[in-house]
């Protein structure tokens, strides 16, 4: 699947509103944001410290709830679910690469992949389990497979939650700053997947990130400042990037002196 | 500022903290320091009052004129007395210091119940006197009614007619054990209560008590005697002494009370707080291992907090100390809060006794120094010792831990540990197998338990792994991912999952040795019926305590008669001295005795014993070097001495008893008339039913007592066993509740140390139904290891304490798994197990799955 063609929603949230705490110490970390992510294609989400992009990628993936505002999965709205419909919409149609902590330490490199699966305790068919073998290729740990986390690098480690993100085939894969704790190298293979999954396998990922160079992997950028949507750059680059984001510190300091 | 302030003020910001965590210690220690101190404050409280008690019922009585000797055999407390003459009364009022003077008779006297039971009989003795007309020595008093004065008339303490429904104006039954026609024309009571404690009193005329309880008419168990006005006890009994004839002694009044409140405080009150303090330091020692554990689990979660400490240069000393402060706080708090705690529970019991018929003398509740302080030593001892070793760990932290993630302790066990578990479970089958097997000693053996179970402790986390894997192997079929998941967490830390499991090991491994026990003793007394009744029925008194009156020795003789019946024998109990030591005797007709008990092996002849002839058991024989033919000296309790022949040496002696005497030898010397069992074979073609059927017809006319087939009999010759099973079960609820709420603590300070995979769980699709399970599987593992180590252990220490009494006793004991009753301790492990893990469950649910996620 390529850009260009009638593009279907994976996820959006319409006029989000995230507040925390009430009267003085009120704040209001998302403030009517509405966007909409494209299924199969590689979104980011970048913004300064404090802009609300982690907020709005646990809204969007009905990690936390949305104050006022409604956020969708494919057509089904978030906050009309409890909390066992939710728990089982993220374990069925929604992938999740955490910056760290990604892995269960008790079960292998191989149970950690079928995680969700084997929570829903459906049995793979063979097409899950070509897919699996598959993603267990491209993630490169056919040799690690019965190894359990701790005996992993970090960047294996990473890997293996793209895996898991990926393999009940969700509608959309979140990933939060899923480079934020790993070398240049080892996150550069871990966007390199994200990325392959997306162009080779049609699949959805929104990830946040505060790496240009990370977010330089995706399809598309969004960026938020203040808890609001201040623009988007189809087909980005590192300095591209890293300029709008020297514009929004450029304003803030303006702001400040003025 | 001192160095120890900072740290006293470092753990107890600490404390605050983290209160949650400690609950589980506190509730530990609370509950251990309640039954101890419980325990204590009652067997004080009731030692007071039966002293107020009898003090109150015999204030009258200035001295007590009774037989001086005594035969006690081995095992029984009291010595049997022989009676005095009631003409002694008049000639002691004669003497010019004495007021009053009045002769007491006591026997045995069964009363029978509205609804045709007996009232009484399963333990403490059911007593039947003459009404003593004299208010001031009678120790009981009316209540209501009337004193009894023509004969059939009875004044009954109103305990025992509570028990018994009945009212003044009834007409029942009194077994004495002759069936006895009595109305109730009184009821009594005795020092301010409805009776001294459980025993029954049946008061009648002098005419029928001397008819009905002592064999011979002129006979009484003592004299009492009231002094005139000016003359105190000592001097009362120096005024008596002259005038009695030899083998007669006075005692004071005084002297008299203090012996009865002996009796009762100094024996049973004795072994029942003894008992009872047993049972609390079980519930001390289980406390410990949860202890432990908490601060172990509490210590590790915090070292990157005490390596900082050390950066920033706190001493090991004083992280240590800070640690071993934060346990005395907690200790403290529990002790104090338990001793609260067990005055409450000793007076909550002294409210509830009399309520369900258990009459709990009146009185404060007696606190002494001894039961304030001890209990709060001991716990915060207890607490103190089990916080040690963790509190030396945080000590040890080095600093730079401080930069490291804090780690749980996952390593397994060492090899040292393996090796000493190993050592310590060789040489604790070597101790019992020489103390059990080579040489019987039970010395040996119980160090053989004691080392068997600190091999069980120290192999615990050696075994943890393998166990928790088999066991929770089901798991992983049943319940999928959930079980896998559950089966791993209790395997991340095999020390801690070995401490936890162990507390609750302790607590089954008692549960289990009793219940093995007691199942033995049980299968003796089948194995001891099976080899040794010959007879198709018994009639039995209860085996437990006194058993009543006992039966009428005319039941023998009449069941006799009946053509259903070929043999029937009655078996009655009497003391001597043989060659100088008490000894019980069985009283019997010796030919017949032979055709209703297989007893093996006889050597002489059953049938020659005559007036002047004793049986004897072959261990006993062989013991005192006698054979058929050898002479041995018997001394009875009215003082006499005979010489008399060993006619017959016997094998078995199991029902029969190791001395066997005829009746008419024992006649001279007798008491009370009665049997304790008669035995009966029915005549040839004759069927159970119709056997019993005649027994039962004849048994109805004196006083109705069972009428036992072989199992049965059987069965109530170990009645007493489930009772004391019962008792001993709920005293262990305390021991394993608290085993719980260490499985409970561990999982909850476990669930904290999890929380981001917790969160990430829940994060990737764990439905809070899902999480729970994990958790409560988890718990039920750990119990499950717990369950099958003590059940294991149990069934050791029960096998070695049967075959320890089977060799070091010269009857056999017989062991005995009772499969049934061991599952059921084996789910009630599980269901406890599960129990325990639903709050930390229902706590890991309510997790926030950010907040987890987010963390760090």
């Amino acid at each position: 699947m390529t850009t260009g063609t009638a593009v279907r929603t994976a996820a959006r949230v319409v006029d989000a509103v995230k507040v925390y705490g009430s009267g003085d110490t009120e704040v209001r970390a998302l403030d009517g944001v509405g966007v909409d992510f494209p299924a199969g294609r590689f979104t980011a989400i970048m913004g300064p410290s404090g802009s609300g992009k982690s907020t709005l990628l646990h809204c969007a993936a009905g990690l936390d709830s949305l104050s006022s505002g409604a956020a969708f999965i494919g057509g089904t709205e978030l906050g009309t679910l409890d909390d066992r419909r939710l728990t089982l919409l993220r374990r069925d149609r929604i992938g999740f690469v955490f910056q760290a902590f990604n892995l269960v330490p008790t079960l292998t490199v191989a149970e950690n992949i079928t995680l969700p699966m084997d929570l829903a305790g459906t049995r793979a068919d063979r097409e899950a389990a070509e897919w699996i073998a598959t993603l267990v290729d491209i993630v490169g740990l056919r040799d690690r497979l019965h190894h359990r986390p701790a005996e992993l690098s970090g960047g294996q480690q990473q890997r293996v939650a793209v895996a898991r993100a990926f393999a009940s085939r969700p509608e959309v894969v979140f990933a939060d700053e899923p480079t934020g704790n790993l070398d240049s190298r080892s996150g550069e293979e871990v966007l390199g997947l994200l990325g392959r999954a997306v162009r080779e396998r049609g699949r959805t990922v929104v990830m946040v990130t505060h790496d240009p160079v990370a977010a330089a992997h995706a399809d598309e950028v969004v960026f938020l400042a203040d808890g609001r949507l201040v623009d988007r750059m189809p087909a980005p680059s590192a300095e591209r990037v890293l300029d709008r984001l020297k514009a929004f510190d450029a304003r803030a300091s303006k702001e400040v002196s003025s | 500022m001192s160095a120890a302030g900072a740290s006293a003020r470092l753990s107890l910001a600490s404390l605050r903290a983290h209160k949650r965590r400690f609950a589980g210690t506190f509730l530990a220690v609370l509950l251990g320091v309640s039954f101890l101190a419980g325990t204590l404050v009652m067997g004080d409280t009731l030692r007071a009052g039966f002293d107020t008690m009898f003090g109150d019922a015999t204030r009258g009585t200035d001295a007590v004129v009774r037989s001086a000797d005594t035969v006690t055999t081995p095992g029984e407390s009291q010595g049997v007395r022989s009676p005095v003459p009631t003409s002694l009364a008049a000639r002691i009022e004669r003497v010019p210091e004495v007021a009053a003077a009045v002769a007491r008779i006591e026997g045995a006297g069964q009363l029978v119940g509205k609804n045709g039971e007996p009232v009484g009989g399963q333990g403490p003795p059911t007593l039947a006197g003459n009404w003593i007309t004299d208010p001031v020595l009678n120790p009981y008093r009316l209540a209501e009614g009337r004193a009894p004065s023509r004969t059939g008339e009875v004044v009954v303490n109103r305990g025992a007619a509570q028990r018994g429904g009945l009212r003044i104006g009834d007409t029942t039954t009194l077994r004495t054990p002759d069936p006895v026609k009595v109305r109730l024309v009184g009821l009594a009571r005795f020092g301010g209560e409805d009776g001294m404690a459980q025993v029954t009193y049946t008061g009648m005329t002098v005419g029928d008590a001397q008819k009905y309880l002592t064999p011979r008419p002129g006979e009484a168990a003592s004299i009492q005697v009231r002094a005139g006005p000016g003359t105190g006890q000592r001097e009362l009994v120096e005024a008596l002494t002259p005038v009695l004839p030899k083998g007669v002694e006075a005692i004071t009044g005084q002297e008299s009370a203090e012996e009865n409140t002996e009796m009762i405080s100094g024996q049973f009150l004795t072994l029942f707080t003894t008992f009872l303090l047993v049972f609390s330091g079980v519930a001390l020692l289980v406390a410990t291992f949860s202890i432990h554990n908490t601060f172990a689990i509490v210590v590790a979660q915090r070292s990157r907090e005490n390596a900082l400490l050390r950066a920033l240069g706190a001493s090991r000393r004083q992280v240590t100390a800070a640690t071993l402060t934060e346990a005395g706080a907690v200790a403290v708090a529990a002790s104090l809060t338990g001793l609260l705690g067990g005055i409450g529970i000793a007076a909550g019991l002294q409210a509830l006794f009399p309520a369900i018929g258990f009459p709990f003398p009146e009185g404060e509740l007696v606190i002494s120094g001894v039961s304030l302080w001890l209990p709060v030593a001991v716990g915060v001892l207890v607490c103190l010792a089990s916080a040690a070793l963790p509190a030396l760990r945080a000590g040890r932290t080095a600093p730079l831990a401080a930069l490291r993630e804090t780690a749980v302790d996952t390593s397994g066990a060492s090899r040292a540990r393996a090796r000493t578990g190993a050592a310590l479970g060789l040489a604790a089958v070597a101790a019992t197998l020489t103390g059990v097997l080579l040489t019987p000693s039970l010395w040996l053996a119980g160090l053989g338990a004691v080392l068997a179970l600190a091999a069980f402790v120290v192999l615990g986390p050696v075994a943890a792994t393998t166990a928790v894997r088999v066991l929770g192997a089901p798991l992983d079929r049943l319940r999928g991912l959930t079980g896998r998941l559950a089966r791993r967490n209790a395997l991340r830390s095999p020390k801690r999952t070995a401490a936890t499991a162990g507390a609750l090991m302790i607590g089954v491994a008692v549960v289990s040795l009793f219940t093995v026990f007691g199942a033995s003793l049980k299968a003796t007394m089948n194995q001891s019926v099976d080899r040794s009744f010959a007879g198709d029925v018994a009639v039995s008194t209860p085996s437990f305590g006194a058993g009543g009156s006992g039966l009428s020795p005319r039941l023998a003789p009449a069941l006799a008669e009946r053509p259903e019946v070929a043999t029937a024998v009655g078996l009655g109990r009497g003391v001597a001295e043989v060659d100088g030591r008490g000894r019980a005797l069985t009283v019997t007709d010796p030919a017949a005795l032979a055709r209703t008990f297989h007893l093996g092996t006889v050597r002489g002849d059953l049938s020659a014993l005559g007036t002047r002839g004793i049986a004897l058991a072959a261990p006993e024989a062989e013991k005192a070097g006698l054979e058929p033919g050898s002479r041995t000296r018997l001394t009875f309790t009215d003082g006499s001495r005979e010489t008399f022949t060993v006619r017959a040496v016997y094998d078995r002696s199991e029902l029969v008893g190791d001395y066997v005497l005829t009746r008419e030898a024992w006649a001279p010397h007798r008491a009370q008339d009665a049997d304790t069992l008669v035995a009966v074979t029915f005549a040839e073609g004759v069927d159970q039913e119709a056997g019993s059927a005649a027994v039962e017809e004849v048994a109805a006319r004196y006083g109705n007592p069972e009428v036992q087939t072989r199992g049965e009999y059987a069965e109530s010759a170990a009645g007493g066993i489930d009772m004391m099973l019962t008792l001993v079960y709920a005293l262990l609820a305390l021991a394993v509740l608290i085993a719980l709420l260490g499985i409970a603590n561990t999982l909850t300070l476990a669930i904290h140390e999890r929380g981001r995979e917790l969160g990430l769980l829940r994060a990737v699709g764990q439905t809070r139904a899902q999480l729970r399970a994990m958790v409560r599987w988890e718990s039920v593992l750990v119990a499950a290891f717990g369950t099958a180590g003590g059940l294991g252990l149990g069934g050791f220490l029960g096998w070695v304490l049967v075959a320890a009494s089977d060799g070091a006793s010269e009857s056999a004991f017989a062991f005995a798994l009772p499969p049934g009753r061991l599952l059921v301790v084996a789910l009630v492990g599980l269901a406890a197990g599960a129990l325990a893990g639903l709050r930390p469950a229902r706590r890991a649910a309510r997790l926030n799955v950010l907040g987890a996620i987010a963390a760090e």
